[in-house]
């Protein structure tokens, strides 16, 4: 019963907080999150919350096709997630850049920019399907461990010193590198 | 015996309390809502969360705001001076204002800011029910009134007032200004992560408790009446925060200021001429 009662692994699949970030997306997808929240879909009967704030935050549900403009927030907001975190792409674009693959004032999807462990197509994709991925992804948080894991692009691995992690410093503007 | 028990036990009654009004919450929008432990399967997420902190002092006060708000509990069911226990109320707020200071973040200092507006909406009223308590039982020792005869008939304005300042305590809409999720992110909570923020979740589930054990004591020797007291207000108080919108901070000063010091200054004048 005690070895139940103290194996902390087991529980972060009950309470997935949730932060959703808009990386320039036409508010289809973020209308689909939403519609998961509410009464028809009622995701919170599983322990989720919309947090808002990425200190309080495991599941991190990206939509759009990282512009320009939102890059440098999005590798922010993901160095902020402690860890064990699980990054959810939601939607075409965000999987691949879906209509706007190619385009001068996009990157071809958050992949570029962070690691991704769930990708849930669709334009937009049916909440049905969202709900599918975050279950999805909840089983990949349970594997994961609290090693600190860094963005690909506009982030620098944390500064150590005498065994304390120092993330002040890790993410970079677009100007820096 | 009972009372070292209740004590020990706060937090869990209170994450007991916090579940049941989730579902209760969720039940009044038609929707099925979390189990009833997902307070503490929270509280263990958060215990295996890697922990970041800004800075010490910032943890620190968060650790004194849990103590002191358990002791504020402690002292009010075990029986001590009622005016004492309010004023270590106010220093545990004090403290969670202290946090909310001690870090750069503009949200967290707007947090605090309002923490201390409301601070001087509620504090006065706390303050008239203490001598409200002390004019009609004629002691401030918590112990004696839980022991004396039920007189809330005669300081029923008083219990009114007590009302309107329960939602600023629990963070209910309309009074929610201080907490104000989506808007300053949780104010004074925003740079608590991991393992540190379960500190004041923790804190929120004892505040619950304080609140419903002053129902008790405007209820004296009548445990059932309690009772059925807390479990009204408790229903009334989701039904309205389901309800209602979040109002200014400034608005919420005037309203609590106007009609909580009125009700309460003419039941101190009533209980003394009449």
């Amino acid at each position: 019963m005690f070895k139940k009662l103290f194996n902390f692994k087991a529980y972060r699949k009950k309470s997935p907080w949730i932060l959703h970030y808009n990386a320039g997306s036409c508010n289809g997808c973020d209308i689909e999150i939403l519609a998961c929240l509410s009464p028809k879909y009622d995701l919170e009967r599983f322990g989720v919350l919309n947090t808002g704030n990425p200190k309080q935050s495991d599941v991190f549900l990206v939509t759009g096709p990282v512009t320009f403009r939102s890059r440098e927030r999005l590798v922010e907001l993901y160095n902020q997630i402690p860890e064990p975190k699980v990054v959810v792409a939601v939607g075409s674009c965000t999987c691949t850049g879906g209509v706007f693959r190619g385009m001068y004032n996009v990157e071809d999807g958050i992949d570029r920019y962070i690691p991704v462990d769930v990708y849930v197509p669709g334009c937009a994709a049916s909440p049905e399907l969202i709900i599918d991925g975050v279950v999805k992804g909840l089983e990949v948080l349970e594997t994961k461990t609290k090693q600190i894991e860094v963005p690909f692009k506009l982030s620098t691995s944390p500064e150590q010193k005498d065994g304390i992690v120092d993330r002040t410093n890790m993410s970079k503007r677009i100007g820096d590198d | 015996m009972v009372e070292i028990a209740l004590i020990l036990l706060t937090p869990i009654l209170g994450g007991l309390v916090y579940g049941v009004e989730r579902i209760l919450r969720a039940r009044m929008q038609n929707r099925i809502g979390p189990p009833l432990l997902q307070p503490f399967y929270d509280m263990y997420k958060l215990l295996d969360k890697q922990a970041i902190l800004v800075n010490s002092y910032h943890i620190v006060f968060a650790l004194l705001h849990m103590i002191t708000l358990w002791i504020t509990v402690a002292l009010l069911i075990v029986g001590f001076h009622l005016l004492y226990v309010i004023f270590i109320h106010l220093i545990a707020t004090i403290f969670l204002v202290l946090a909310g200071y001690s870090v750069r973040s503009v949200y967290s200092h707007i947090g605090s800011n309002r923490e201390l507006m409301a601070m001087v909406a509620y504090e006065p009223i706390l303050i008239f029910i203490a001598v409200g308590f002390y004019l009609v039982y004629g002691t401030f020792d918590t112990a004696v009134i839980f022991n004396s005869e039920l007189m809330l008939d005669k300081m029923i304005l008083l219990f009114m007032a007590f009302l309107i300042i329960i939602p600023i305590k629990l963070k209910k809409s309309p009074f929610d200004a201080t907490e104000a999720h989506q808007e300053i992110v949780g104010g004074v909570e925003l740079e608590y992560g991991g393992v540190f923020f379960e500190i004041l979740y923790m804190a929120k589930w004892i505040e619950y408790i304080f609140i419903f054990t002053i129902v008790f004591l405007f209820c004296a020797d009548s445990f059932i009446l309690g009772m059925v007291l807390s479990v009204v207000i408790f229903f009334v108080l989701n039904l309205i925060d389901n309800a209602t919108a979040r109002i200014k901070i400034a608005d919420l000063l005037k309203i609590v200021l106007g009609f909580g010091i009125i009700l309460s200054i003419i039941n101190l004048i009533g209980i003394v001429y009449v």
